[in-house]
């Protein structure tokens, strides 16, 4: 299905890398009108046994990376351009079979709503073994004990009956779960979580993170999309903040949240409440995300920003580097004003 | 106490909520008892199907009570019927979760905001049109966009335009059921700020139901922590969120997670 529309076989990059994409592009064709580009030139890393935070609002283009990268996207998006390297292989440049080879045996999935996501007339069972069943990675029986074992390591009681139970059966925290269990069966070693957290409570929050930095530790790369900047500081190593389909900052978390450099960053700062800060006033950003079809030009948070007030604000703004770990699309960032 | 003394707008009394399904009855409210005073505002917090909403919906009158009684402003708001009800209504709004759910998709924003207005017969066509306008220009929806439909706002504006609705009754009671959550950050700190500041300005006494702890404790006097259909703590903010009782207050503030180090 998908044409290589390359001249020249390219090679892997350099770094050692779990999963690189560079230069990612998406665009959704639209009737009478040019396509709409929803993802436009990201790149990032992931490492062996660290998590990277996607960051941003809805419409942002988040999802749309992730799924870009999963080549799970929907039929009005053109195959995505770019390159998206893991284990020696460019996945942009494979064909949907090869795609499902690795698709649930080496790269695991967990979406927001858990029972959306599942099949609603297949017991755990048959959810749980499938992948393992499909890539031929074991027998029956094998496969119903790892199912098991998975059901029980994400902390479902009793996971020899639960085993048989259908999705309804279970709490909202338990279906999360059990969608982890699915994803981690075959151990793949890139997980990519979707809002994971968004639909459960704080305390279920707080378990399955709590799972996921287990599987961290054993080597999984994990990529996290949140909005949530307590869920990125608590678990993961890396963030890039996303803004009408660009990365506008990228950064070790801890550094990103301490002293954010890009005007968007801090107005997601200023606006988000938490417990314990209830006397800082909150300062939200004005305005709404831009509709990416009337991207604005030059910098997209323009409009909104509260420090554009020179002309070169209006300029396309590039990720500039700020030391060897950081980079920030603001022209201002450098200075950290 | 000093607050004590002012006048209870709304109080739960001990009231009890069962559904039955066809799994068994429900009890969604076990025993809760709960007051409002003028003015104040009430954090509820508690996990998904831990009864808040059933509380608030008891609350608002929107449901029977299975026992107990909710008296507002003294009356029992089970023995008030039909018009006397209706009037008594006027004096209570709400704002729900998903501001498109709430909003009339057929009737453009202006017309979502006169609708209460003319249910209850106030003012004639032309004041009313004003008065919804002056409405929207409150909640920061430009007079500009009062024609468009809902469907043509974000939903940071449509939740806008629902609060701009319960605002046209003058109601004294304002109950919010997660009115921020299914926004994103920036828009929420709009919509916490916009109305904090209708609370202030307006006197408004407020139920604000919440599973986020953080929007609970910016915005309210006092907080119930609902678990299982009951309250198992209640008090003053700064006395649950700095020195909680109850084990389960506990561990739900030890999983907060910091946005700041």
């Amino acid at each position: 299905m998908t044409l290589t529309q390359r001249a020249e076989p390219h090679d892997p990059p350099e770094s050692d890398a779990l999963l690189s994409v560079r230069e990612l592009h998406t665009e959704f064709l639209r009737e009478q009108a040019e396509p709409l580009r929803v993802v436009d030139g990201v790149s990032f890393d992931v490492e062996r046994g660290k998590a990277l935070a996607i960051v941003g609002e809805s419409g942002s283009g988040k999802s749309v990376t992730v799924r870009s990268v999963l080549r799970l996207l929907p039929r009005t998006a053109r195959t995505p351009s770019g390159e998206a390297w893991f284990h020696g292989r460019d996945l942009l440049s494979l064909s949907q079979r090869e795609m499902r080879r690795i698709r649930g045996r080496n790269i695991g999935m967990v979406f927001q709503n858990a029972a959306e996501a599942m099949n609603p007339t297949l017991t755990l069972e048959r959810q749980l073994t499938e992948h393992l069943l499909w890539h031929g990675i074991c027998g029956k029986s094998e496969a119903r004990e790892r199912a098991v074992r998975a059901l029980g390591d994400v902390g479902i009681p009793e996971p020899e009956r639960r085993i048989r139970v259908y999705p309804f059966q279970l709490s909202g925290g338990m279906r999360q779960r059990a969608m982890i269990a699915m994803a981690m069966v075959t151990e793949p070693a890139l997980l990519i979580a979707d809002e994971p957290t968004t639909a459960v409570d704080v305390t279920v929050q707080r378990q399955i993170l709590d799972l996921l930095v287990g599987l961290k530790d054993r080597g999984t790369g994990v990529i996290m999309i949140t909005h949530d900047l307590g869920v990125a500081r608590y678990f993961c190593d890396q963030a890039v903040v996303m803004y009408a389909g660009r990365v506008v900052e990228q950064a070790p978390t801890s550094e990103l949240l301490d002293t954010p450099r890009h005007p968007y960053t801090k107005g997601l700062l200023g606006s988000s409440v938490e417990v314990g800060g209830q006397e800082r006033p909150l300062l939200p950003i004005p305005g709404s995300p831009p509709d990416l079809a009337h991207r604005p030009a030059g910098c997209a948070f323009h409009p909104r920003c509260a420090q554009a007030e020179s002309p070169r604000c209006q300029e396309e703004q590039e990720l500039i580097s700020i030391g060897d770990e950081r980079a920030a699309a603001c022209w201002k960032a450098e200075t950290g004003r | 106490m000093s607050d004590s003394s002012r006048h209870v707008l709304v109080h739960a009394d001990d009231v009890t909520k069962t559904f039955s399904t066809p799994a068994g009855d429900v009890q969604a409210v076990r025993g809760v008892t709960l007051s409002v005073r003028r003015g104040e505002t009430v954090g509820v917090v508690g996990e998904s199907g831990s009864g808040k909403s059933t509380l608030a919906r008891l609350i608002m009158g929107l449901q029977p009570c299975t026992s107990g009684r909710v008296l507002f402003d003294d009356q029992d708001l089970s023995t008030v019927k039909g018009g006397d009800l209706r009037r008594l209504r006027r004096r209570m709004q709400m704002v729900f979760q998903n501001p498109f759910g709430s909003l009339l998709p057929h009737y453009s924003a202006v017309a979502n905001v006169i609708e209460p207005l003319r249910l209850h017969g106030i003012g004639s066509k032309s004041s009313r049109r004003a008065r919804a306008i002056e409405l929207l220009d409150t909640v920061g929806v430009s007079e500009h966009f009062a024609d468009l439909y809902p469907t043509q706002f974000s939903g940071g504006q449509q939740q806008r335009i629902a609060i701009a609705r319960t605002l046209a009754l003058e109601p004294e009671l304002l109950v919010c059921d997660e009115p921020t959550s299914s926004l994103d950050v920036s828009i929420q700190a709009q919509i916490l700020a916009l109305l904090a500041e209708l609370q202030q300005r307006l006197g408004l006494s407020c139920v604000f139901i919440s599973h986020n702890l953080a929007v609970v404790q910016r915005l309210a006097d006092r907080v119930a922590v609902m678990s299982h259909g009951k309250v198992v703590e209640e008090g003053p903010t700064a006395q649950i969120f700095d020195a909680p009782q109850d084990p389960y207050t506990q561990q739900l503030l030890s999983a907060v997670l910091p946005v700041t180090a």
